[in-house]
């Protein structure tokens, strides 16, 4: 009986102030939501098998502690205002003859009933967008989604302790304000003055320093591969920088405002900034938040969508034929030895006619670590991976020799050279060396630059920065090469002679164009690679335009499914938060709108003071979170090109797109924000 | 010549659903002279506040006019109101009303600014204001910081800034202790020596023996009024608290 008593209360109060609650369990259950999305989604399975699955999980393990960081600062938050409106219901009931401890039942209800609620109907709410989300992506890309969502059940464990510790923190804080306070005080906290907050110019700095640091290194980074680990740096001291900068930053910047006197002393900045400079203590790192959320959305969403419709470009470069077929043989003798005219006639035959644009060439690849103009084919340069040391990684280059006369022959020129004399090409910056080589090995002359090549490179031939070389005595040459590596032993880096061949199939479709490579695969295969000794044979490897193709948008269709995925998520999200931050802030305001109504303020000059100071709560970080795409575009087009999509035009366009998007909506959220929070400060005035 | 003219002032409150009125103002009349100092007197409910709303143009009168300045202020359009209040008028108020975010120079900025003054104006207006109020040493403190008596002169010296044609005070003294009360009261006493009128609404003796005339409301009319004549404060006072004793104990004498 008498614990139904309590909850009863509790209930009732909850009831009668439902205008406060209801935006407050909302929100819970918003932070509760978006925290196990994006939670399940980075432990999802399906992290595994993606391209890129774990950038993306990265990515996503990082926005879960945001999330986690931002919820506990905006619950805190909310509840902490929450709580200041009751007070002086528990005042009362505290004169009324309650004790402190007949109060903290109360609370502790409520606290319970808060909290189930937020987590049940908040990991519901997450399931019930997931599964949606689900069948919307196998309606839209038929049975082929190769995705499929699962219930993570160690996301919703870690919802219900990460957020059933916020609750019981947050029960506690308002215990200790209880306990701590006189039924007097409780009365009147709600009116209690607060501090003017310090500006904490030290902090600001920092932060304004880290994030020129960050951008600096954002930019700067030129390999992409070696630069994950220096780029997750860069995020992490954005993600710093734009905490420090709102915290402090922003109170720091709207102290300089107001020392402005010809600036501040305008009753549109007035108001609004003296505001602000309270507003933004508290609100600093909500907005920081939202702003790293915005960013990550952004990028992601920017980039995904860009490798999407960037897909037909992306399986180009990874297949720049319909067909190419990688022959290897075991020594450069057999590969030379091998006949590339019948080979070229078995393709001519297996095609039945319709190959176009056939290229063959013979080349012999290396790669290891470059030095001087010399690569390191021993031991220490194949302990070289991708796990190693940025600065190992970036010296890693690859050496492409090809016969001079494939050259001449496919460029339709006529080109001498000395044995020991060599053209080279390089696939990145202009080779800045007088000479070429292997360590060890006699040093090529480079005799001329190539600023073109008569074939397409796969660009996966090209993540490294690579070194087309080619030379007049190719046999001569790369024997000597695999002759040294066969001294080495087993501590050699890896290398095979091998013809390649890549031709297009204009007027066959997938499914002949499939038909067209097995056969010519058989062809090739039976005929011992058309070598004179059939052991020499080692291999044949061929990859079709049409499988690339329908791979790439199985697997790049579910990244842009995320990014869609995740992006809706935060955006409704974070209008709520917004909405509700700027709702219980209208209540704080009232009194004070009220009070410059009476000192001679207009309606209008009221609406316009609104205005400007919701603009700036809502715009700063959608500015600031702008500024960081634009720095993070480099990196994100190094990153895409590693997905095979070079058109940066694209990437532009759908960063602009995706911003514009987003913006738009965050409009409307403001203009709705706005007229809700303008009717509460302008509303009646209470009579005394 | 009279600054402020109410001919017949009206009030009536409608409960939400309109089943009930409320008459706050039955019928009042009085007007004001420049450079007068008048205490309205009354008890709780007696309607004084309401009138004082009305006097500042936030709330608009049932029937009847208040003409300030010979400018009808039921006729001012909305969006002019609120300048006109800003220009003409000054208020302190019971709970001072300052804004908790402003330092107290920027709260008595605060009218000037919306009025489109510049710094350089403002800040020269107010040095004088500040040294005379006592309060030049606290102008850089926030409201929360200074003690009450200190923030009913800064509001003092905000509703003073724009040089109001009528200073308007709702029971000022209300939130003070006695020391405050008097400073506030001489300061009035001061201002008003110079040519400012004010019109103060009150329940306390002690403010009210410091005006030169006293109004008396009850049930939404004026009752009575007082003048101060050669009296001092103390005689004043006497007279006041003879009054209300009247007041109270019944009496239809008038």
């Amino acid at each position: 009986m008498k614990r139904g008593f309590y909850f009863r209360l509790a209930i009732d109060g909850m009831r009668k102030n439902r205008k406060l609650y209801l935006p407050y369990l909302l929100t819970c259950a918003g932070v509760v939501m978006m925290f196990y999305i994006i939670s399940s989604l980075a432990h999802s399975p399906i992290m595994n098998t993606m391209r890129g699955g774990g950038n993306v999980a990265m990515i996503l393990n990082l926005g879960t502690i945001v999330m986690a960081l931002f919820a506990l600062l905006f619950l805190f938050y909310t509840n902490s205002f929450l709580i200041r409106r009751r007070n002086k219901e528990f005042g009362l009931y505290n004169i009324l003859g309650m004790n402190k401890s007949n109060i903290s039942r109360i609370l502790v209800w409520e606290v319970l009933l808060s909290a189930c609620f937020a987590l049940v109907a908040g990991i519901a709410a997450g399931l019930l967008f997931e599964k949606l989300a689900e069948l919307f992506l196998l309606r839209a890309t038929g049975e082929t989604a190769g995705y499929t969502l699962t219930i993570e059940t160690s996301s919703i464990i870690a919802a219900f302790i990460f957020f059933g510790a916020i609750f019981a923190l947050l029960l506690v804080a308002s215990l200790a304000r209880v306990r701590l306070s006189k039924p007097l005080d409780l009365l009147k906290s709600e009116a209690a003055g607060e501090k003017p907050p310090k500006a904490n110019w030290v902090l600001a700095v920092i932060g304004a320093i880290l994030l020129g640091a960050a951008y600096y290194l954002a930019v700067t980074i030129k390999e992409p591969l070696s630069a994950i680990s220096l780029f997750f740096l860069a995020v992490l001291m954005v993600i710093v920088a734009s905490y420090l900068l709102f915290i402090a930053g922003s109170v720091a910047m709207c102290r300089l405002l107001q020392k402005k006197k010809g600036y501040y002393y305008k009753p549109r900045h007035f108001v609004s900034v003296s505001s602000m400079a309270f507003r933004m203590k508290r609100n600093g790192a909500g907005l920081a938040s939202i702003c790293i959320l915005a960013t990550m959305v952004l990028v992601m969403i920017s980039s995904t969508s860009c490798l999407y419709f960037g897909g037909e470009d992306s399986v180009r470069s990874a297949c720049p034929y319909d067909l190419i077929f990688n022959v290897e043989y075991a020594s450069p003798h057999a590969c030379a030895a091998a006949d590339g005219e019948a080979a070229a006639a078995a393709i001519e035959k297996a095609a039945s006619g319709c190959a176009e644009g056939l290229v063959s060439y013979m080349e012999y690849s290396l790669t290891g670590v470059f030095e001087d103009s010399a690569i390191s084919a021993d031991k220490m340069a194949r302990r070289v991976d991708i796990t190693s040391s940025p600065m190992e990684i970036e010296k890693l280059r690859t050496i492409i020799a090809v016969p001079l006369s494939d050259y001449n022959r496919l460029a339709g020129k006529n080109i001498v050279l000395e044995p020991g004399e060599a053209l080279v090409w390089s696939s990145g910056e202009a080779y800045p060396y007088g000479t070429i080589g292997v360590k060890n090995t006699p040093m090529l002359r480079v005799q001329g630059i190539l600023t073109e090549l008569p074939f397409k490179l796969s660009m996966y031939d090209t993540i490294l920065t690579t070194y087309l070389v080619f030379v007049p005595d190719w046999e001569a040459y790369t024997g000597q090469l695999s002759a040294y590596l066969t001294s080495l032993g087993e501590d050699a880096i890896s290398s095979a002679p091998a013809r390649c061949c890549g031709f297009d199939l204009p007027g066959a479709d997938a499914e002949e164009q499939l038909e067209i490579a097995a056969r010519t695969y058989e062809a090739i295969t039976d005929a011992n690679g058309f070598c004179d000794e059939p052991q020499a044979f080692l291999y044949c490897g061929y990859s079709a335009y049409a499988d690339s193709r329908s791979d790439f948008f199985s697997l790049n269709g579910s990244l842009f499914f995320l990014g869609i995925v995740l992006s809706i998520v935060f955006i409704a999200a974070a209008a709520l938060i917004i909405y509700y931050k700027q709702l219980s802030e209208g209540y704080e305001d009232k009194s004070r709108f009220s009070i410059m109504q009476k000192v001679g303020m207009t309606k209008r000059e009221i609406k316009s003071a609104v205005n400007s100071q919701v603009l700036t709560v809502f715009f700063a970080p959608l500015l600031l979170a702008g500024v960081h795409l634009v720095f993070a575009f480099p990196f994100v087009r190094n990153m895409i090109r590693i997905f095979g999509v070079f058109n940066t035009r694209l990437l532009i366009a759908t960063n602009v797109a995706c911003f514009l998007a987003f913006a738009l909506f965050y409009v409307f959220v403001y203009r709705g924000t706005a007229r809700a929070y303008y009717g509460i400060v302008s509303g009646g005035e209470e009579r005394q | 010549m009279s600054i402020l003219e109410v001919h017949d002032l009206k009030k009536v409150y409608t409960s939400r659903f309109g089943t009930q009125k409320v008459e706050a103002l039955r019928r009042v009349n009085f007007s004001v002279e420049r450079g007068e100092y008048v205490a309205v007197m009354g008890e709780s409910g007696s309607g004084k506040t309401t009138l004082l709303n009305l006097l500042a143009a936030l709330d608009k009168p049932t029937s009847g006019k208040v003409i300030l300045d010979g400018v009808d202020t039921a006729t001012l359009p909305e969006k002019n109101v609120a300048a006109f209040r800003r220009d003409q008028l000054g208020f302190v108020f019971q709970d001072f009303n300052l804004l908790d975010t402003f330092t107290l120079e920027d709260n008595i900025y605060l009218p000037l600014v919306l009025a489109g003054k510049n710094y350089a104006e403002m800040s020269a207006r107010l040095k004088p204001l500040a040294e005379e109020l006592g309060i030049a040493q606290l102008l850089k403190k926030y409201p929360y910081e200074v003690s009450g008596g200190q923030k009913q002169r800064a509001a003092a010296a905000r509703a003073l800034i724009t040089e109001p044609k009528l200073l308007l005070a709702d029971e000022p003294t209300g939130a003070l202790d006695s020391r405050a009360t008097d400073e506030l009261l001489s300061l009035f006493a001061e201002v008003n020596r110079r040519g400012q009128t004010i019109v103060m609404v009150t329940h306390s003796v002690k403010a009210a023996s410091h005006a030169t005339r006293v109004l008396f409301i009850r049930d939404g009319e004026v009752y009575h009024q007082l003048y101060r004549g050669s009296d001092t404060n103390e005689q004043l006072y006497q007279k006041i608290s003879d009054t209300l004793t009247v007041l109270a104990t019944g009496g239809d004498a008038r």
